[in-house]
C-alpha cells in the first residue's frame, strides 16, 4: 500500500430488500495493494456489500466507485477488472480442472492465442499438473480452492473479491492460500476478503467489522484491538467450574473462553485483569494457578464487540417491551 | 463479441456429453413418443374379433369373409348360425363385430341385383365402432365397384381397363393415415418439450450450483450469455427432428412430400421461439425442479390446443384464439403442410408471420427479464 491509490471508494452505500435493510450507510476507502478483511457474523451484510461492489447488485442508496467506475452505472466495466471467488468456489463440477480454467480464460477474454499458455502457467503455478484432467467435482476442498483462485486470477485482475475463500479447507491449504494472497498483494493486487477465521483476520492489512449491515469499525488489526480497550489474562484454576461461575458474575469481566485446562478472561482495560481475577477467585477460595497476562487478539476484540452489540439489542428490546 | 458466446456453448456441449441422463432423454424421447403415438393408436383398432353368420355359404360369401380378415382389422373367431348366437358371443365379449351375409348373396351379385351385407358392431367402445365400420364399408365399397367394373367390362366397350386403376386403395389403410398425420406433428411436440425444458433447466442448474453468480460477475454480455446457452440446443433440436423424420420414414413410411430444406429452415424459427421461452422460464425458476414443472405445465395446453390431438376447426372460438399464441399451432401447420401436402414457401406465409411474431415477442420478454444481476 505504498502509493495510497484508492481502488474502492464508497459513500453511504446501502441496500434494502423490502423492509429488511441488509447494508446501511457503508462508507469505505480501500487502497491499491491492500489486503482488506471484512468480518461480521453470518447475515451481517458482507456478501451483499461485495455483490454491490462487483456490480451484480444495485445499491438502493449511496454510491460507490470501484477501480474508477461507478457501481450503479458502469457495472460492466468493473466486471472486466475484477476477480471474484465465493466459498462455493463456483467451479463446474462436471468439467475437468483444465476445462474449468480454459472456460474462465475465455469468459474473461484472455486472447485466444495466449489462452493455452496462460492456462498452462496457472496450472503450473498452482501445482495442478497431476490433476489437470480430473473432474473438479471429485477434488477435495483444498484442491478445489486452488483451482478456484487460479480461475479467478487468470486474467490478472487488479482487484480480487474473496467471499469466505477458505471455508472448509484444511489448515495447511489455508496457510498456502494466504501466502499466495500476500504474494498477489505485493505485486499490487488489491484484495477484499471476508472470513470467519480470526487467525486470517490478523493477516489482513486492514479490517472492517460489520454487524447488522452497519460498519462498526475500520482499521489495522492493532488499531481495532486497541480501540476495544481490553486486557486479557489466562489462568489454570484448580476448580474451574467454580472459578468460571464467579468470574461470569463479575461485571468487570467481558468474556470467558476455554482452551483446554486454561481459562481466558477478557476484562475492560480500565481494570487490572490480574487483580480482578485474584480478587474474584480469592472470594471463592479458588487458586488462580499460572495466572499471566496475554496479548489481546482480534478474536477477543471481535467477540467483545458482538457481545456489546447483543447487549445493546437486548436493552433496546427491553426498553421497547416496557416503555 | 460472439467469442464469449462460443466459450459458453463449448462448455455446455462438454457438460451435455458427460450428462448421460440428459443425453439419453434427447434420443429416447423422440423414439418413445413415436412408438407410443405411432403404434398405440394403430394396434388399438386392428384385430377386432369377428364372427361370421354366412347364410349363403357360397364361394363368393366365403371370399368376402376372407377379404375382411385380410385387411388385418378383423380376426374371424368363428362361424355362427343365428342372430341369437351372435348376441351370445358378443355379450360374452368373444367377438366385437359380426358380419351377416344374406342368402342369395352370390346369385344377386351375379345377376347385378342390389344386395346388403350387414355389419353388427359392439357399440360399447365408440373408438372401435368407427374403425370397424370404416374398414368394412371401405372393403365393401371397393368390392362393389370392382364388381361393377367387372360387369361393365364384360358387357361394354374397353374403357374399363384404365378405370381399373380407380381401385380404391386409400380406403384400405386408414392405419397409415393416422401415423402419417401423427408423426410430423410429433416433431413439434417433442421440440416444444425438450427445447423449453433443456434451456430452462440449463440456467436453473447454474443458479442452483452457484455458478450463475460467477457468470453474472464476469464481463460476458447479456446477449452473449443467452446465445451461448441456447446455441447447442439448436443443434439438439435439429438432431431430434432428423431422428423423428428418419424413424417416421422407415417405420411408419411417413412421406416428406415437400422440400426438406424448407422444413429445416422454417423449423429454426420454431426452435428459437421455444428456446426463448425456455429462457423466460429460467428467469422465473429458482431450481431445476421448478423449471421442469413449468415446462410440463406449458406442454399440456400445447398438446390439447395446437391441433396435435384435436382438430383445430372443431375447437371453440375461445380455444382457437388461445391456440394462435402457441408456436406449436403454427409449426404443426407448417410441418404437416410440407410433409403431407408438399406445401411450398408461398403456401406457408401466414404461419410464418405468426411464428416470427411470436418469436420476436418471446425474445423481447427474455431480453428484458434476463438481467446480469442477482436478486
Amino acid at each position: 500500500m505504498a502509493d495510497r491509490e484508492p481502488v474502492i471508494v464508497t459513500q453511504g452505500l446501502s441496500r434494502s430488500f423490502g423492509h429488511l435493510q441488509a447494508v446501511k450507510d457503508v462508507s469505505l476507502t480501500i487502497y491499491r495493494g491492500e489486503i482488506f478483511g471484512v468480518l461480521g457474523p453470518n447475515g451481517a451484510g458482507k456478501s451483499t456489500t461485495i455483490r454491490m461492489l462487483c456490480g451484480i447488485l444495485d445499491p438502493t442508496g449511496g454510491s460507490g466507485r470501484v477501480v474508477g467506475y461507478d457501481v450503479a452505472t458502469e457495472a460492466e466495466r468493473i466486471k472486466t477488472r475484477i476477480g471474484y471467488m465465493t466459498q462455493r468456489f463456483s467451479l463446474y463440477e462436471d468439467l475437468t480442472v483444465q476445462e474449468n480454467l480454459r472456460f474462465y480464460a475465455g469468459l474473461y477474454g484472455v486472447p485466444r492465442g495466449g489462452r493455452r499458455a496462460r492456462v498452462e502457467q496457472a496450472i503450473n503455478r498452482a501445482g495442478l499438473g497431476d490433476r489437470r484432467d480430473q473432474l473438479a467435482g471429485t477434488l477435495s476442498g483444498g484442491w478445489k480452492q486452488r483451482v478456484a483462485i487460479a480461475s479467478a486470477t487468470l486474467h490478472e485482475p487488479p482487484l480480487l473479491f474473496l467471499d469466505e475463500p477458505t471455508a472448509g479447507v484444511d489448515p495447511v491449504s489455508r496457510r498456502e492460500f494466504w501466502d499466495l494472497i500476500h504474494r498477489l498483494a505485493d505485486e499490487g493486487t488489491t484484495i477484499l476478503v471476508t472470513t470467519h477465521y480470526m487467525d486470517e483476520a490478523e493477516r489482513c492489512h486492514r479490517l472492517a467489522f460489520i454487524f447488522g449491515g452497519t460498519l462498526m469499525d475500520v482499521g489495522t488489526p492493532a488499531e481495532i484491538v486497541a480501540r476495544r480497550r481490553l486486557r486479557v489474562v489466562e489462568l489454570e484454576p484448580d476448580r474451574r467450574a467454580d472459578a468460571e461461575e464467579a468470574l461470569r458474575a463479575d461485571p468487570r469481566v467481558e468474556e470467558i473462553a476455554h482452551y483446554g485446562a486454561v481459562l481466558r478472561v477478557t476484562v475492560h482495560a480500565d481494570a487490572d485483569p490480574g487483580a480482578v481475577v485474584r480478587e474474584v477467585c480469592g472470594g471463592r477460595g479458588v487458586v488462580p494457578a499460572n495466572l499471566r497476562e496475554s496479548r489481546v487478539s482480534v478474536e477477543d476484540a471481535f467477540v467483545a464487540m458482538v457481545r456489546q452489540d447483543e447487549r445493546r439489542a437486548q436493552a433496546a428490546r427491553a426498553a421497547g417491551a416496557h416503555p | 463479441m460472439s467469442g464469449r458466446a462460443l466459450v459458453i456453448a463449448w462448455k455446455e456441449l462438454i457438460q451435455l456429453r458427460r450428462d448421460r441422463l440428459t443425453l439419453a432423454m434427447v434420443a429416447a424421447l423422440p423414439v418413445m413418443q413415436l412408438l407410443l403415438f405411432g403404434y398405440a393408436i394403430n394396434t388399438d383398432v386392428r384385430h377386432i374379433p369377428m364372427v361370421v353368420y354366412d347364410q349363403d355359404a357360397s364361394a363368393e360369401s366365403r371370399d368376402l369373409a376372407r377379404s375382411l380378415e385380410a385387411t388385418g382389422f378383423y380376426d374371424i373367431v368363428g362361424n355362427v348360425q343365428s342372430y341369437t348366437e351372435i348376441e351370445r358371443v358378443v355379450r360374452a365379449g368373444r367377438a366385437r363385430t359380426a358380419i351377416v351375409i344374406p342368402t342369395r348373396y352370390a346369385s344377386d351379385l351375379r345377376l347385378g341385383r342390389p344386395t346388403k351385407v350387414q355389419l353388427i358392431v359392439d357399440g360399447s367402445d365408440p373408438q372401435t365402432v368407427a374403425s370397424a365400420t370404416d374398414a368394412a364399408s371401405g372393403l365393401v365399397a371397393a368390392r362393389a365397384s370392382e364388381l361393377a367394373l367387372v360387369r361393365f367390362h364384360a358387357q361394354g366397350p374397353a374403357t374399363g381397363s384404365n378405370l381399373l386403376s380407380l381401385e380404391p386403395e386409400t380406403w384400405y389403410n386408414p392405419e397409415l393415415r393416422t401415423a402419417v398425420f401423427v408423426v410430423p406433428g410429433l416433431i413439434g411436440v417433442i421440440l416444444t418439450m425438450t427445447m423449453i425444458m433443456m434451456t430452462a433447466m440449463a440456467i436453473a442448474r447454474e443458479r442452483e450450483r452457484g455458478t450463475l453468480e460467477q457468470l453474472v460477475v464476469s464481463p460476458i454480455g447479456r446477449v452473449e450469455l443467452m446465445l451461448g446457452k441456447i446455441l447447442p440446443y439448436v443443434g439438439i433440436g435439429y438432431l431430434q427432428m432428423t431422428l423423428v423424420l428418419l424413424i417416421g420414414s422407415f417405420v411408419f413410411r411417413t412421406p416428406l412430400a415437400g422440400s426438406p430444406l424448407l422444413l429445416y429452415v422454417l423449423a429454426l424459427l420454431f426452435i428459437a421461439a421455444n428456446l426463448a421461452l425456455g429462457l423466460v422460464f429460467s428467469t422465473l425458476a429458482k431450481t431445476q425442479q421448478q423449471a421442469m414443472q413449468m415446462s410440463f405445465f406449458f406442454l399440456l395446453p400445447n398438446i390439447l390446443l395446437s391441433g396435435f390431438m384435436f382438430p383445430f376447426d372443431a375447437m371453440p372460438r375461445f380455444a382457437q384464439i388461445l391456440a394462435q399464441g402457441l408456436p406449436l399451432t403454427h409449426f404443426l401447420r407448417i410441418v404437416r403442410g410440407i410433409a403431407l401436402r408438399g406445401a411450398g414457401f408461398s403456401d406457408l406465409g401466414n404461419e410464418l408471420v405468426w411464428l416470427a411474431g411470436i418469436l420476436i415477442a418471446l425474445v423481447a420478454i427474455a431480453a428484458v427479464r434476463f438481467q446480469k444481476k442477482v436478486a
